[in-house]
């Protein structure tokens, strides 16, 4: 539709809803130009109250931005590369697998026995209390058995003719999406404990680089899942079609057909995911301490460490958004193709 | 159509395997923890209470007031998000002027990182040097004590969570209402039907199904709220704005209590449930009705 909703209104009342768009705009605006303004202020613009228009109000400085590289205030260009390694990595990963899953939530038929997902939660559970009361085993431990003795039994359970309710594609990705839904200091909490008793075996996990960009892919792989299966479900079929006709196996119809003609939907989820593990706060908090830090840990700390400088918060805090506001402008003009709507559908 | 093919495993599987091991591990372990009593500091062995740690939290004041902090903070931001959002999605869909500029800002609050932007937020609400407290001083009133005040801070907190999420929702109404389909309101047209009316015959019912998944992603992800509280406030004064992500940290990454943290985690995951099952029990009639 497109000038319909208004060409009702009079022209007054026209005017009025662009003045109430202009202030949410000036609003949403009006933050971001402060912490720009502020990141290159020196100590007395900041002190002496609220200055805005640089070269009037005050003489603009580079000196936060040296003292941000030099690490006066921590670590901050090894955290910088920290968020950016795990960030890439992790969308990268869960980009990959996420997009495989959901291909093949779109293109081939799963069934899964309620029962047997049934069987799997109790034996998991069953064994690790029993391995941990039982064999004197640590509670990581336990649960390192418990989990593969569970998953292979479920999957034999699987192919059993038990009773109950058939789940099909639609209840598997629920169940992925749903994941979403937990709230994440239950794992964060539990991941931070399961950690570091893995840790006490002799495998490094809390503060590593494996540990965070595990964690990060898990937490990824619901959202990736939802966007690209609609991403895939709006490729024409006939083309694979085609391909299966002439015996390509389905490998190579994924990689050579299907990945290609979704490229700007797999670019968008990349993005998104990375804007979400670039951002991420609680997991970080958990599980890094000081070597893998990343950056919303260090901008948190950067308000209790030494009161109200501001040109470093600011700085600090720019140099943790200004990626993003790249990002931002590379999805709005995806968006302005209309290719991103079509995924939020 | 389905295949039918052995190699869905290999596509499915890798996935299916991260996000078992990384949730059902941890809720597990945990599940089994909420009913021991165990510490770390001071190290103290661990010894099954069966219900104890639920039944001492049920009674903690703490808890409550925290539930009650998240739920204030969750319903008011979201509600407020929703309401500026779908008006503004109606405008920016009715082609305002200066709606091309306005689009590229559009997607930027919701990119930014949650701590950066609580920085900047505590900035601004500074009671001397913040620039809000000298905008208003020009109209004559008396500097405000933003984030000292419990009911200010939590003020704030929903402003903050409005400046940053209402963009989601501007974006997917936005998405929304190009879906609608035009003959209808042309039919409207025909019979005289006033913008108002066309709003709440058409516009409104249409957007029903999106609106409301809207507002539950919101919700559900509003009640997870830690990053900006933290940095604004630390929960304080006192615990007036301590939600409970923020009130669970608390209690298992300063104090190690873990049995007690797991029982409350394991309450705030019961908590969301009843919240998003009643959610969409309410729902469903007007939903169905609408189709």
């Amino acid at each position: 539709m497109t000038e319909r909703a208004l060409t009702g209104l009079s022209s007054w009342s026209r005017r009025l809803v662009a003045v109430g768009v202009l202030a949410w705009c000036l609003i949403t605006a009006f933050p971001l130009y402060w912490v720009v303004v502020t990141a290159f202020k020196t100590p007395p613009g900041v002190v002496g109250g609220p200055t805005y228009i640089p070269f009037v109000d005050f003489t603009p400085t580079l000196q936060p931005f040296i003292d941000l590289y030099q690490g006066i205030r921590g670590e901050f260009f090894r955290t910088f590369l920290n968020s950016t390694i795990v960030g890439l990595s992790a969308a990268a990963i869960a980009t990959a697998i996420g997009a495989m899953a959901a291909y093949a939530l779109v293109r081939f038929e799963f069934k899964v026995r309620f029962g047997a997902g049934l069987i799997f939660f109790l034996l998991a559970l069953g064994f690790y209390l029993l391995f941990n009361n039982n064999f004197g085993v640590t509670r990581a431990q336990a649960l390192l058995l418990a989990f593969p003795i569970a998953l292979v039994v479920a999957i034999i359970a699987n192919r059993l003719p038990l009773p109950g309710p058939i789940l099909g594609n639609e209840d598997i990705l629920f169940w992925f999406v749903s994941q979403r839904m937990f709230p994440p200091i239950v794992t964060a909490f539990a991941l931070y404990l399961l950690y570091s008793e893995i840790g006490r075996l002799g495998f490094q996990l809390i503060d590593s680089y494996v540990g965070l960009t595990l964690c990060y892919v898990a937490f990824s792989l619901p959202i990736v899942v939802w966007l690209m299966r609609d991403f895939f479900e709006a490729i024409p079929i006939e083309v694979e079609e085609a391909a299966m006709v002439d015996n390509v196996p389905s490998w190579r119809i994924f990689l050579g057909i299907v990945v290609p003609m979704s490229m700007n939907g797999l670019l968008a989820t990349f993005m998104i995911t990375l804007a979400f593990v670039w951002n991420e706060f609680l997991f970080a908090l958990f599980l890094t301490n000081s070597k893998w830090q990343t950056l919303p840990i260090l901008v948190a700390g950067q308000n209790s460490q030494r009161g109200d400088e501001w040109w470093a918060i600011s700085a600090a805090a720019l140099v943790a958004i200004v990626p993003m506001m790249i990002m931002a402008g590379l999805l709005s003009r995806m968006m302005r193709s209309g290719l991103l709507l079509g995924a939020i559908k | 159509m389905m295949r039918n093919d052995p190699i869905k495993h290999v596509f499915i599987w890798p996935a299916v395997l991260v996000v078992l091991a990384i949730s059902i591990f941890p809720l597990i372990y945990s599940f089994t923890t909420s009913f021991l009593s165990y510490r770390l500091i001071p190290p103290i062995p661990p010894r099954v209470v069966w219900f104890g740690n639920y039944t001492t939290l049920l009674q903690e004041p703490r808890f409550w007031n925290a539930i009650l902090t998240t739920t204030l903070i969750a319903f008011i931001a979201v509600g407020l998000q929703y309401m500026i959002g779908f008006g503004v999605a109606l405008a920016l869909n009715a082609r305002v002027p200066g709606e091309r500029l306005f689009r590229v800002a559009l997607l930027l609050p919701m990119l930014l990182a949650p701590v950066a932007v609580a920085l900047v937020a505590r900035m601004i609400f500074n009671p001397t040097m913040g620039p809000l407290n000298q905008f208003l001083s020009m109209f004559g009133l008396a500097n405000l004590p933003f984030l000292t005040n419990g009911h200010w801070a939590l003020g704030c907190i929903i402003a903050v969570e409005i400046w940053q999420w209402t963009p989601f929702v501007i974006l997917m109404m936005l998405a929304g209402l190009q879906t609608l389909p035009e003959d209808v309101y042309e039919a409207a047209e025909l019979e005289n039907a006033s913008a108002w009316q066309q709003f709440w015959g058409i516009t409104f019912p249409m957007m029903l199904p999106i609106s409301a998944a809207v507002v539950f992603i919101r919700l559900i992800e509003s009640y997870k709220i830690m990053d900006t509280v933290f940095v604004m406030t630390g929960g304080g004064p006192g615990v007036d704005t301590e939600t409970l992500t923020l009130f669970a940290y608390q209690e298992g990454f300063k104090k190690f209590n873990l049995g007690y943290t797991s029982a409350l985690s394991f309450l705030f995951l019961i908590a969301i449930t009843i919240i998003g099952v009643t959610y969409l029990a309410l729902l469903r009639p007007h939903l169905e009705k609408r189709r």
